[in-house]
């Protein structure tokens, strides 16, 4: 396990931790259970990678583009479906990701199982000249390492950002409405605007999550963005503790080091059990967890037992 | 503003039907600006289903709401509130895993920091918004007894202290009508007279109007300076305490048929 191993490690973990700060606005603030974010995050990837492709973009104008397409997408969920109850939101939400998912995958547009190939010659150009900057600095030959930086550069603002947003009266709305929503209405706000506005600025994130997911990988195929990598998601949020936007870099770091780091443990068993086996052993965590620090690593419990 | 003694909601022939059941069917009544009014009925009058078609929450099936002038048939809870006309629940729904000041700063309206567009404009603005709102929420906090439980979770309070906060926090709204269902329902006699004593004090201080849902016969005759009666659905009697003891309907439809005879 050497160096460049645990960067691909930390990237991932960057990547889905933007990823998973769009879940904690909506589910750890919010209130909302969007099971949907890895169909905005496909919209954002898929959007950026065809427009820089097929329509010879500018990759920044193309990262704007994506952005906006997943806001559409979450404006047109949201609409559709807000005025469900939370578990029911997150039942069409899931569908909604599918739906992405299986277009994605029989349409002609966007290439079918073959994929998106060929967006990134800017940023490979961009990163090998860094990279050679770097060995320059005897600190070379990890190519990955300029996608790490932008990566936990973007993500680390966005905490800030989010943590910031949070304290505001507009924040404090977002907290009262996943405690009562009539009791919201009730006082003048109108609750399906902010959770709107919740979804909305969520699935921007996703496109964002997106654009990396496409950098980190040569080429865009549907199955990448399978639901799977919404529970992922939903199991970072429960280890950082939910409504704590720093404590999803935690949570990010934690699941993927131990979902990625065990891959090199060597037991007498075949590649698919022992693949089985990291699973296992990310919800035995999430078990023990759950057990002995049932708010997440950085949750606020005193809050959790005050709202029940 | 609507002076008082004029109306402040005038209801016309409201009604709503769940299934084959007439919840509330051609019930009208209108509500005196400035007035502390009862509404009361056996169980099963409509009252609750009459707060919900009033607030918002439910959309009637046929009539008209006027509330200060304007009608507000259908419209969203929200808006209705932003109107000024503010209700609590049976059932306190206070924000249990907030403070007990942040559930008043909720309340808060025109706040220009509760939306992006100006929280990211004018910073200014909704800092001195912030600082108006946690002012007249401390004030209040004041006035019901909560000012030393504004730090603590609003979940840690007894059942009574959260029908106070309830009451508070809809005042935050800066309401022309308050409706309140069952406001002394499952809290302490005392604490009751406490909340009823505040009402009181702020009609005559800021000329608030309250309607209010209440079964303690007592508190509704001796508080309450008009009554409306209802029974299965529509308003049957409406006028001054004693006028109201007085009417053989009302007798009849908390005693049933033949008492008043």
């Amino acid at each position: 396990m050497n160096l460049d191993f645990w960067i691909s490690v930390a990237v991932l973990a960057g990547i889905y931790g933007v990823f998973t700060l769009g879940l904690q606005l909506n589910a750890g603030l919010t209130g909302i259970l969007n099971f949907g974010q890895a169909g905005f995050m496909a919209i954002g990837a898929y959007a950026y990678g065809l427009l820089v492709v097929n329509a010879q973009w500018n990759p920044w104008a193309a990262v704007a583009a994506a952005v906006l397409a997943a806001v559409a997408a979450a404006l047109l969920v949201g609409l559709s479906s807000l005025r469900l109850r939370t578990d029911y939101f997150a039942i069409a939400t899931i569908a909604f990701a599918e739906m992405v998912r299986y277009t994605l995958q029989n349409a002609q547009f966007s290439g079918g199982n073959q994929g998106v190939l060929g967006y990134d010659t800017a940023w490979r150009g961009f990163a090998d000249a860094v990279s050679s900057r770097l060995s320059q600095a005897d600190f070379g030959g990890h190519s990955q390492l300029p996608l790490l930086v932008l990566v936990w550069a973007v993500f680390v603002v966005l905490i800030i950002v989010l943590t910031l947003l949070e304290r505001t009266p507009w924040g404090r709305i977002l907290k009262a409405l996943r405690e009562d929503e009539d009791a919201v209405s009730a006082l003048g706000k109108n609750a399906l605007s902010y959770k709107l506005q919740s979804l909305a600025i969520s699935a921007a994130i996703a496109a964002v999550a997106g654009v990396f997911v496409a950098l980190n990988i040569t080429y865009l195929y549907p199955s990448v963005f399978d639901p799977n990598f919404t529970f992922f998601g939903y199991a970072m949020l429960v280890i950082g503790g939910l409504g704590s936007f720093a404590g999803t870099a935690l949570g990010g770091l934690l699941f993927w080091a131990l979902l990625e780091g065990t891959r090199f443990v060597d037991l007498a068993l075949s590649a698919g059990q022992q693949a089985s086996l990291r699973f296992i052993l990310v919800g035995v965590a999430l078990i023990v967890l759950n057990r002995v620090r049932p708010q997440g690593l950085l949750g606020d419990r005193a809050g959790m037992v005050a709202g029940r | 503003m609507t002076a008082p003694g004029e109306p402040i909601l005038h209801v016309e022939d409201l009604s709503k039907s769940f299934g084959g059941l007439h919840a509330v069917a051609k019930a009208s009544l209108t509500v005196e600006a400035g007035s502390i009014t009862a509404l009361i009925g056996p169980n099963g009058a409509g009252k609750t289903t009459m707060f919900d078609l009033l607030s918002g929450f439910a959309r009637p099936d046929a009539g008209a709401i006027r509330f200060k002038g304007k009608t507000i048939t259908s419209q969203a809870p929200h808006r209705i509130a932003q109107a000024g006309m503010v209700r609590t629940f049976q059932l306190t729904r206070v924000f249990a895993g907030m403070s007990v000041l942040d559930n008043m700063l909720i309340a808060m309206p025109r706040h220009p920091g509760e939306h992006l567009p100006t929280l990211m404009t004018r910073p200014g603005a909704a800092r001195r918004r912030e600082a108006l709102a946690r002012g007249r929420a401390r004030h209040l906090l004041d006035i019901f007894g909560l000012e030393t439980k504004a730090g603590d979770f609003a979940g840690t309070l007894s059942g009574g202290q959260r029908k106070l906060l309830e009451l508070a926090r809809a005042l935050m709204c800066e309401p022309a009508l308050v409706l309140l269902d069952e406001p002394m329902a499952g809290i302490n006699p005392t604490l009751g007279r406490t909340l009823l004593d505040h009402i009181d004090h702020l009609r005559r201080s800021e000329g608030g109007t309250f309607l209010f849902v209440e079964h303690d016969m007592d508190v509704v005759m001796t508080r309450a300076d008009r009554v409306i009666v209802m029974a299965r659905g529509t308003v049957i009697a409406s006028g001054t305490p004693r006028e109201i003891r007085a009417d053989p309907k009302v007798i009849e439809a908390y005693l049933g048929d033949g008492a008043a005879s």
